[in-house]
């Protein structure tokens, strides 16, 4: 495929990813007039459940779906593995833990519109950052090998903190952590949304104006050194970028699972690995993949809404296996 | 030497390691001073093989190599191509190695000759005056490892780079090469012409064996041979 293709199939992606914006506020059990769109601030039925609950839940699993397939793309590339994931870090597992304590300990605060489980999230996932940075940097520079080794390291022994704490909590308490854990964008407002955004608009500008410095390491070390790369300083700046944006996602949608190992994967064997069209690609696929999960998860059942984690996730289960099974040629 | 000790060597000259002791001057300057992407300007280094896995097309591969000079960048990431001379270096290096036909595959479905042949072309795009490989021939078939010597030998004769080749190719690198180093445990063992290099005690001194040194039939040049009675 020549570079002028790949540019054509990316802006085919565009029309894809904005049709989908346009068309998923209207779908759903209650099918507002057309004319809410002249309504953004009306308190009648169909203008609230349009413009306060479907359009910043669009908008936001928008920017969950781009920049968890971001992260994704970063991490596989950046550590040459395939099964990398923007959680395999910690950040995930970090922010799960602090939700369980806020959550079990029964502590209700907020701050700055932040609410105790957001600020509890963003703290962990701070946390298991530092933590496996420290690690990495202790035992002299950023090898990818003891970054994952120390991420999947810190990842275990939260997980196993969260499941003693969920196993002396009360019923009501663990649930409420399983929710969570299952990922969410139902809670989604447009506060959420603006708070979001930030730490998504932050990682996407990083990471693209490093393109060709991922191109490089995701070949070797080595490589990129003899090439010019500064290697400690790019992985560093990625590796911030990329999990300071996804503690963003976390803290406001939940660690919402598979996003970020599927849409990479899918858009390489599409459009190839080099990341100047890799980059653009699994933004828009991963913001319109997750959006459309989200439309599935509050529509599938007509009683009660499905987590949409649990929708990606059973997509993912059967991906994985596909994966394992296909030629592994087009694999970072 | 074992391979840890001869990685451990290129990464000191990629500047991605600091030698514990002793320093490394690159014409005159000390490397410590250059940034890395002046480096990349002063040597560029074709490592013993590209990993397969790499879906990179050569053209991708090869236009990544001008990444000290600004270039490989592209409309997809919202930059202009920057790098005019890129363009003319990077077909100069198609040309010189012959990967033309190969410009839009990727490097993962390349036979390894063909992979060392872009990994080369990779290099010589990066227009350095110095060129490190790391066993460039070692991994491969007897009738591709001569097309890479070849291509080397012309990259010499034609342009005006100097090789730093990591070898065990005795009978090669005495052929090919003006100086030789030979190297035992870290230590340098001898710095000498490449015919004094070919001498049985030296070779005793360095690799602890016995061979035997016979003069090529047509150039006349020494060539190891395997003593027979050290086959079992």
């Amino acid at each position: 495929m020549t570079d002028h293709t790949k540019s054509k199939l990316l802006v085919a992606l565009l029309g894809i990813t904005l049709l989908c914006a346009l068309v998923t506020p209207w779908l759903g059990h209650i099918l507002p007039q057309w004319d809410v769109i002249f309504r953004p601030g009306a308190d009648d039925i169909d203008a609230i459940i349009f413009w306060q609950i479907r359009v910043p839940r669009v908008l936001l699993s928008l920017l969950a779906g781009a920049g968890l397939s971001l992260g994704g793309v970063v991490f596989q590339a950046l550590f040459r593995n395939p099964l990398a994931t923007p959680f395999t870090l910690g950040v995930a597992s970090g922010a799960s833990l602090g939700v369980t304590i806020a959550i079990v300990s029964g502590i209700h605060f907020s701050l700055l519109g932040l609410s105790g489980t957001s600020l509890a999230a963003l703290s962990g996932a701070i946390l298991s950052i530092a933590l496996v940075y420290g690690i990495a940097r202790a035992s002299g520079k950023l090898s990818p090998t003891t970054m994952l080794l120390g991420g999947v390291a810190i990842s275990f022994f939260f997980s196993s903190l969260i499941l003693l704490l969920q196993y002396l909590s009360d019923a009501g308490s663990s649930f409420r952590v399983l929710h969570w854990l299952m990922g969410d964008i139902s809670r989604a407002s447009m506060d959420s949304v603006l708070q979001l955004a930030p730490f998504i608009i932050s990682g996407v500008l990083i990471v693209s104006l490093l393109h060709r410095e991922l191109n490089l390491l995701s070949i070797t070390d080595d490589m990129a050194a003899s090439r010019g790369v500064n290697v400690d300083r790019s992985r560093q700046l990625l590796f911030f970028a990329v999990s300071l944006m996804v503690a963003g996602i976390i803290t406001v949608c939940g660690p919402i699972g598979f996003v970020g190992i599927m849409a990479p994967h899918i858009c390489r064997l599409i459009i190839g690995s080099n990341h100047r069209f890799l980059i653009p690609a699994s933004l828009l696929f991963g913001a319109t993949f997750l959006t459309l999960c989200d439309t599935l998860a509050r529509n599938i059942s007509s009683a009660a809404e499905v987590p949409v984690g649990i929708i990606t996730a059973i997509l993912g289960g059967p991906f994985f296996l596909w994966l394992l099974l296909r030629k592994n040629r087009s694999l970072p | 030497m074992p391979p840890a000790l001869l990685s451990a060597l290129i990464r000191c000259l990629l500047g991605l390691t600091q030698p514990d002791s002793g320093h490394i001057e690159i014409n005159g300057r000390p490397l410590s001073k250059l940034s890395h992407t002046e480096l990349a300007r002063q040597i560029s280094y074709v490592p013993q093989q590209l990993a397969e896995r790499i879906s990179f097309t050569a053209m991708e591969f090869i236009s990544m190599s001008r990444y000290a000079y600004g270039g490989g960048r592209g409309a997809g990431g919202g930059f202009k191509q920057t790098d005019e001379e890129g363009l003319e270096a990077t077909e100069q290096a198609i040309e010189l190695t012959g990967v033309g036909h190969l410009r839009h595959q990727a490097l993962s479905t390349m036979s390894g000759g063909e992979r060392q042949k872009v990994s080369i072309a990779a290099a010589l795009a990066q227009q350095t005056p110095t060129l490190i490989l790391d066993e460039p021939s070692a991994h491969l078939d007897p009738k591709q490892r001569d097309i890479i010597h070849d291509l080397l030998a012309k990259i010499t004769r034609e342009q005006n780079i100097s090789l730093i080749v990591i070898t065990h190719d005795l009978n090669w690198a005495s052929a090919e090469f003006d100086r030789i180093i030979g190297m035992k445990a870290g230590q340098t063992m001898v710095d000498t012409q490449a015919d004094a290099f070919m001498q049985k005690q030296t070779l005793m001194d360095i690799f602890d064996a016995d061979w035997l040194l016979h003069p090529h039939p047509e150039s006349g040049r020494p060539m190891v041979l395997p003593s027979p009675s050290q086959k079992p």
